[in-house]
C-alpha cells in the first residue's frame, strides 16, 4: 500500500490546481483552453451562418448595427499527465520508492477531483522506452493505478527525453505533466525542456541523503549503478568540497531549467516521510489546494 | 661536521620505499553510486594499465621524507668537535685555600671549572682535586657533567695554605692507564710552596683578583700576673692607610673595643687587657664594611686552664730526661705529683694517669717480655705516624733490648721483629713504652731526641680534658678516644661530626675557629677531649699570585684538545616536533590527502 489510510483521508480533501488553462476530451472543473457552454462570460465574435441564433446579442445590434455573437467559458477535466523515472540509478537509497509514493499521492489527489491521470514509468519493460500505466478519470480508477505503480522496479537505462515525447506527443489533450526524477540522465536539459507544454506542470528532483551529504572516506573506485562508468576518488576535504560545488550547480541548473519551462521545481529529499514532506511543499507552492 | 655512526645514514634508505608505496596504485574500495558524473570533477586520473602512478607530491609525503631523513640523520649520531683544554682525562686541581677567598678568586675559579666540565663528552673523564692543607680526591673518573659540578660546587676556602705539590701528586695519581691524563690546576699560587720544575702535562688557570684587605692575624694570651692581657696582630694588605675597628668578645659577650690605625701594607700590634677566665673563649673581630678576604676577619683562642703542665719522673731517672722535660714549652718537672708519670726502669707503678714508661722491670698487661736481645739497630718507623713526625731514628743504636710480644700495642719503631717503642694504653690512660734504656742506647744524643721526647709529651697530654691546642688552619686535629667512646667534634659553626671510636685524627680543620672534641660513652656520658684553635694562616691573607710553570708532557703540544658535541638530541627534537605537525595535519586537516 503506497498510501496510508491517513493521508489518503487528508487527500480527500484537496485537489491539483494547475497553472494554466486545459485542454481535454471531457468536461470537468477547469478552464479550458476553448469557449464552452459556462455561465462564465467570455467574449464576443462576429455571427457567421450556422450559429445558434440564441447567442447575439441584441442590443448591440440595436446600438452598433453588428450582429455579434456572445461567448462563454469552456470548463474541462484536467488531463493530468505523470512521467515517473525508474531507471536504475533511482534504485539506491529509497529513491524508488519515495517517486513511487509521491507519484500515487498526486494520481490519488488527481483522481478524487474527479480528474484524468495518465501514469507513465520509463525505462520500460521488453526494451520499451517507456511503460505506460492505467489512466483514470475517477477515483474508482484509484486501485487499478496503485496496482500498476506497485509493480514498478528501478531498473534498466532509458534517456528521459525520448519518454517525455513520447507522452507528451500527438496527445489531443493539455494538460499539467509532473516529473519524478534525479534527473541523472545524460540529456536532462533537454528533458526539461520537452515539458513545456503550456499548462504548467511540476518537477519533483528527487535524490538521497547520501547524495546530498555524502560520507565517504579513503580511496574509491565509485561505479555508476545506471551507466557503468567509474570514477577513482581519494576522499578528502577538497574532493568532498568540489563534490558539493557540482551538486549546487546541478540542483540550480535544474530548478532554472524548470522554471523556464514554466514548470514548478521542487528538492525532495528520499526517506520515509518524503510524502509527507513534498505534500506539505505542494501546498505552499499552491500547485495543491 | 662528523658522525659518530655513520653507518646509520643507510636508513635513509628507507625513503625508495616510502615513495614506490606513493606511487603504487592503491587498492580502491568499489562503491556502487547513482551516478558518478557530480564526482568526475574529483577523479584522481589513474588511466594507465601498470600498477604505479604517477608520483604526486603531497605535504604528507614531504613530511614523512623529511621524517625519515631525520631519524637516520639522528642515528648516525652526528656531531662537531670544538677545542677545548680538556683531554681523555682531565684532573681538576683546584686550589681552595685562604688565599682564594680573596675576592671572588675561589668563585671564578668554580665558573672557571664548571666551564670546562660543560665540554665533558662521552669519551671524557674529569676528577676534581680538593687542594686545601690535606689534598683530597672529591671525585674521580666521572663521566657525567652534573656529578663534576656538583663536586665542583661543593668546594670551600678554608684559612689554611694549600699543598698543591701534594694535590697535583694526587691527582697524577688518578691516571689511568688506556688514556692520557692532564692536570688543569685553578690556584692563584698563593705563597704556599709550589712545585719549582715545571709540571709535565698541566695547565694553569690563574686568578689574579687582587683586593684591599684588612686580616686580623693572630691572638695571644698572658694570663700571668694576675692580670689577663691580650695581644692581637692586625695586618692592612691595602695601598692606603686605613684605621681598624676590632672588637674582643669574650663567650660572646663584646668585652673591648680597639681602633688600629694602619699606614698602607703595615702589620701592628695591639695589647689590652680583659677580665676572662680560664677556659674562656676569646674572639677579636674587625668591624666595618667587608673586605677582600672574609676569613681573615677573625681570630679566635681559649684560655688554657693551666698554662704548664707538670711531669713526674719515677725511678732511676736520668739527666736526659730532666733536660728533656725541661726543654719541652709548656712542661715542667714536678718530685711529687705531675700529669704526665714518667717510669724509668725500676718497679712498674699503678697506671692512673699518662705515662712513659722506659724499660721497667715487669712489662704491663698486653706486653709478654720474651727475652733480652743486645745490639739492635732501628731499622723500621712507622710511616705517617704523627708522633714521629721529622723525627729520624735512622741512626738509634740499642745496647739492649727487651723483646716484647705486643697484644693490644702499636709498636711505632722496630729493630726487625723486635719492638723498641710502642704505643698503648693502661685502664684507658695513654702510655709510651720503651723496651730499652736510654743510657743503654744513642737516643739521648740524637739530633731528633727532643722533637720525639716533645712529641710523645703532646701524644700522652693530649687527652687531658680542656687542653687547648693552637695551630694554623688544616692541621689535624690528635684525638684518643677512650675505649668504647665515640668522638665528637664540634665544629666553629656548631655543627658536630661523630667519628668513629679508633679515628686518630680529624683533619677537616680548614675552616679558622675553635673545634671542641667531646666522647660519647655508650652509657650516655659526655667527657670532655681537647679544644683545637685553627687560624686562619697570615700568610694566605694579601697572597701574590703567582704562576705554576707547566709543560704539556708527552702530548703535542700543538694539538688542541676537543670535545665532541652531539645533534642528536636536537635531531630528535626536531623530529618529534615533526612528527606531530604530520599528526595533526593527518588527523585535522584532511585536505592534504591522508588517506583513511
Amino acid at each position: 500500500m503506497l498510501l496510508s489510510p491517513e493521508l489518503r483521508s487528508r487527500l480527500d480533501r484537496l485537489s491539483v490546481s494547475p497553472r494554466g488553462r486545459v485542454q481535454a476530451l471531457w468536461s470537468g472543473g477547469h478552464a479550458s483552453v476553448r469557449k464552452g457552454e459556462s455561465l462564465d462570460f467570455a467574449d464576443y465574435r462576429p455571427y457567421v451562418a450556422g450559429d445558434d441564433f440564441r447567442k447575439i446579442d441584441h442590443n448591440l445590434w440595436a446600438r452598433l448595427g453588428q450582429v455579434l455573437i456572445r461567448q462563454y467559458e469552456a470548463e474541462e477535466e484536467l488531463p493530468l499527465r505523470l512521467a515517473i523515472d525508474s531507471s536504475a540509478s533511482m534504485s539506491l537509497h529509497g529513491k524508488h520508492e519515495t517517486a513511487l509514493q509521491i507519484a500515487a499521492m498526486i494520481a490519488y489527489l488527481t483522481l478524487s477531483g474527479g480528474d484524468r491521470v495518465q501514469p507513465v514509468s520509463t525505462p520500460g519493460s521488453a526494451g520499451k522506452v517507456v511503460a505506460i500505466g492505467p489512466a483514470g478519470r475517477h477515483i474508482s480508477a484509484w486501485p487499478v493505478v496503485e496496482r500498476w505503480l506497485e509493480t514498478l522496479e528501478a531498473a534498466g537505462r532509458a534517456p528521459l527525453s525520448p519518454a517525455i515525447r513520447s507522452l507528451i506527443g500527438g496527445s489531443p489533450t493539455r494538460g499539467p505533466v509532473v516529473l519524478i526524477s534525479d534527473l541523472f540522465d545524460d540529456e536532462w536539459e533537454r528533458a526539461l525542456d520537452s515539458l513545456f507544454v503550456g499548462a504548467g506542470g511540476l518537477v519533483l528532483h528527487v535524490l538521497a541523503r547520501e547524495e546530498l551529504s555524502p560520507e565517504f572516506a579513503g580511496d574509491l573506485r565509485l561505479r555508476d549503478i545506471e551507466m557503468g562508468s567509474v570514477v577513482d576518488i581519494s576522499t578528502s576535504e577538497q574532493v568532498l568540497s568540489t563534490y558539493r560545488t557540482s551538486l549546487d550547480q546541478f540542483v540550480t541548473s535544474a530548478a532554472s531549467r524548470a522554471r523556464r519551462a514554466g514548470l514548478d521545481y521542487l528538492l525532495v529529499e528520499a526517506g520515509d516521510d518524503a510524502a509527507e514532506t513534498a505534500l506539505r511543499a505542494l501546498l505552499s507552492a499552491g500547485v495543491v489546494r | 661536521m662528523n658522525f659518530l655512526v655513520p653507518a646509520a645514514l643507510g636508513v635513509a634508505a628507507l625513503a625508495g620505499p616510502l615513495l614506490i608505496l606513493y606511487m603504487l596504485r592503491s587498492r580502491r574500495r568499489q562503491l556502487d553510486v547513482t551516478s558518478t558524473r557530480l564526482w568526475e570533477a574529483s577523479d584522481v586520473q589513474v588511466t594507465s594499465a601498470v600498477p604505479w602512478s604517477r608520483l604526486r607530491w603531497t605535504a604528507l609525503l614531504i613530511l614523512q621524507l623529511l621524517a625519515i631523513g631525520l631519524f637516520a640523520f639522528a642515528l648516525a649520531r652526528p656531531f662537531f668537535s670544538q677545542q677545548t683544554v680538556l683531554g681523555p682525562h682531565s684532573v681538576f686541581v683546584i686550589d681552595t685555600s685562604g688565599s682564594m677567598a680573596e675576592g671572588d678568586r675561589l668563585d671564578q675559579a668554580k665558573a672557571e671549572a664548571a666551564d670546562l666540565a660543560s665540554d665533558l663528552s662521552e669519551g671524557n673523564l674529569i676528577s676534581v682535586v680538593d687542594a686545601g692543607p690535606h689534598p683530597r680526591v672529591l671525585l674521580g673518573h666521572a663521566r657525567e657533567q652534573d656529578d663534576v659540578v656538583a663536586a665542583i660546587e661543593s668546594l670551600r676556602a678554608g684559612g689554611g695554605e694549600a699543598d698543591l705539590s701534594e694535590a697535583i701528586r694526587l691527582g697524577r695519581g688518578l691516571a689511568t692507564p688506556d688514556r692520557p691524563t692532564n692536570v688543569i690546576v685553578f690556584s692563584d699560587g698563593g705563597e704556599a710552596p709550589i712545585p719549582e720544575e715545571p709540571v709535565a702535562g698541566a695547565k694553569h688557570i690563574a686568578f689574579h683578583d687582587i683586593v684591599d684587605d684588612v686580616a686580623v692575624e693572630t691572638l695571644t694570651i698572658d694570663a700571668t700576673g694576675g692580670v689577663t692581657r691580650g695581644l692581637v696582630s692586625v695586618a692592612n694588605h691595602s695601598g692606603s692607610e686605613t684605621t681598624v675597628e676590632l672588637t674582643v668578645t669574650v663567650d660572646g659577650i663584646p668585652s673591648t673595643r680597639l681602633e688600629v690605625a694602619l699606614e698602607a701594607n703595615q702589620h701592628a700590634v695591639e695589647t689590652f687587657e680583659l677580665d676572662a677566665a680560664a677556659g674562656s673563649e676569646v674572639m677579636v673581630e674587625r668591624m666595618g664594611e667587608p673586605d677582600g678576604n672574609p676569613l681573615d676577619d677573625r681570630v679566635w683562642t681559649v684560655i688554657d686552664e693551666d698554662a704548664a703542665r707538670y711531669v713526674r719522673v719515677l725511678g732511676e731517672g736520668s739527666p736526659y730526661l730532666a733536660a728533656l722535660v725541661s726543654a719541652t714549652e709548656g712542661y715542667e718537672l714536678d718530685f711529687d705529683d705531675g700529669d704526665v708519670l714518667v717510669v724509668d726502669r725500676g718497679p712498674l707503678p699503678t697506671i692512673d694517669r699518662p705515662a712513659w714508661l722506659i724499660r721497667p722491670d715487669t712489662t704491663p698487661d698486653g706486653l709478654e717480655l720474651t727475652g733480652l736481645v743486645e745490639n739492635v739497630p732501628a731499622t723500621f718507623q712507622a710511616p705517617g705516624e704523627p708522633v714521629l713526625d721529622n723525627v729520624d731514628l735512622s741512626k738509634l743504636a740499642v745496647a739492649e733490648a727487651q723483646n716484647v710480644s705486643p697484644r693490644g700495642w702499636s709498636p711505632i719503631v722496630r729493630s726487625g721483629d723486635v719492638p723498641l717503642i710502642l704505643l698503648g694504653s693502661i685502664d684507658g690512660h695513654r702510655v709510651v713504652y720503651f723496651t730499652f734504656d736510654l743510657t743503654h742506647s744513642n737516643l739521648p744524643v740524637q739530633v731528633s731526641f727532643p722533637i720525639l721526647g716533645a712529641a710523645l709529651l703532646h701524644w700522652l697530654d693530649g687527652e687531658a680534658p680542656g687542653t687547648v691546642g693552637s695551630g694554623p688552619a688544616g692541621e689535624p686535629i690528635i684525638i684518643s678516644a677512650p675505649e668504647g667512646s665515640e668522638p665528637v667534634v664540634t665544629m666553629p659553626d656548631g655543627s658536630t661530626r661523630t667519628l668513629a671510636s679508633d679515628t686518630a685524627s680529624f683533619a677537616d680543620t680548614s675552616e679558622p675557629g675553635i673545634y671542641r672534641v667531646t666522647y660519647a660513652q655508650s652509657d650516655g656520658t659526655v667527657t670532655p677531649g681537647p679544644i683545637a684553635v685553627r687560624s686562619f694562616v697570615a700568610t694566605e691573607a694579601g697572597a701574590p699570585v703567582r704562576d705554576l710553570v707547566t709543560s704539556s708532557g708527552d702530548s703535542d703540544p700543538e694539538e688542541p684538545g676537543t670535545v665532541v658535541r652531539e645533534w642528536g638530541p636536537w635531531v630528535l627534537a626536531a623530529l618529534l616536533a615533526m612528527l606531530a605537525v604530520e599528526w595533526w595535519i593527518g588527523h585535522q586537516r584532511p585536505w592534504l590527502g591522508r588517506t583513511a
